[in-house]
């Protein structure tokens, strides 16, 4: 096999004329097992620039810089979430407020209206009876009740107290 | 919409490979790269102004590594002492070296040059960067980038070759 290729490569690389690309094939040639004696003693070299390629940080290093980032972040959400929201705290106080007083005028409105609906004015009296005679007699009956049921309740009251005595 | 886990946190192990390049301390490149990351996050307000997130986090990343070893050299321990207090011992001259050791020896020789050849060397060959990427990254020309890549290349391979040598 001819390694003419190789070796410009090589001659090249030494003199800095070599393209990323073509430092990539000597890297890939010097990686194979089966290199000829007279170029064999430059494969350590390259294999120690693919080795060192391969150099990188633990798997927990991600852990500790995201923990560092994130916090930072966390942070200055924190601050602009409370920020935002203090309006609204604003708004929510107002809101409940305003129907605090809405609910105690309301409560107040309607013990008003009934007081109205016992009212001892007599001048707001109407009429239920458009018979004068009719008015009476009905007055009249319920007054006999009314006398009837406080006779019989005192009758009751006299006779236990003459037991009793 | 740019999200940290969709844009910034994919950049991690492009950024360890070059902190780890520069600091040769991987709990410091794990931290520099963490702190990286923070940091291009909390710029982006400026995403739409920034032509490249990666590029731009490349850079950043490479001035933290530099400030820390800034920060190192300027502390009283010497890195030339350390390093004499404690010889390497691993390989005598008669051994012959297993490829494995001889991977180590190219990677102790890249992590040996000086930090700029390191990194422009660090963004081409293994992060297969173009020299107009490295060369904004980097904040220099082109053309400084090709010189530094050369260096870098010559200086590994000549040392890499006097190794190989006199292992064999």
């Amino acid at each position: 096999m001819d390694y003419k290729y190789i070796e410009q490569l090589l001659e090249r690389y030494w003199q800095c004329l070599t393209s990323v690309e073509e430092e990539q094939i000597l890297c890939h040639f010097f990686s194979q097992e089966e290199v000829p004696a007279h170029l064999q003693r430059y494969a350590p070299l390259f294999a120690c620039l693919q080795q060192e390629k391969k150099v990188g940080l633990s798997a927990d290093f991600d852990e500790k810089v995201l923990a560092r980032v994130e916090t930072e972040v966390v942070h200055a959400r924190r601050n602009t979430v409370r920020f935002r929201l203090l309006p609204l705290y604003r708004a929510a106080a107002v809101v409940a407020i305003v129907l605090g007083l809405g609910f105690a005028a309301q409560h107040s409105f309607e013990q008003n209206s009934e007081e109205v609906g016992v009212s001892y004015n007599y001048s707001d009296y109407k009429d239920t009876y458009s018979d004068p005679q009719v008015a009476y007699e009905q007055v009249s009956s319920a007054l006999k009740a009314m006398s009837k049921g406080l006779r019989d309740a005192g009758l009751k009251q006299l006779d236990s107290t003459w037991v009793k005595q | 919409m740019t999200t940290f886990r969709d844009d910034v946190l994919p950049l991690k192990d492009l950024l360890y490979r070059l902190a780890l390049r520069i600091t040769l301390d991987a709990v410091e490149a794990e931290d520099i790269v963490q702190e990286t990351l923070i940091r291009v996050w909390n710029k982006r307000e400026e995403f739409d102004r920034i032509v490249s997130i990666e590029a731009f986090s490349v850079t950043v990343c490479r001035n933290l590594a530099l400030d820390w070893i800034a920060k190192k050299d300027s502390q009283s321990q010497s890195l030339d002492e350390s390093f004499n207090n404690t010889p390497d011992n691993a390989y005598s001259p008669l051994q012959s070296l297993s490829l494995n050791d001889k991977k180590d020896w190219v990677m102790k020789l890249f992590n040996q040059l000086p930090e700029k050849l390191k990194s422009v060397m660090q963004l081409r060959d293994i992060e297969g960067k173009s020299y107009k990427e490295i060369a904004s990254v980097l904040g220099i020309t082109e053309d400084q980038v090709k010189v530094n890549l050369f260096r870098a290349r010559q200086r590994v391979r000549q040392n890499f070759e006097k190794i190989d040598s006199f292992g064999l």
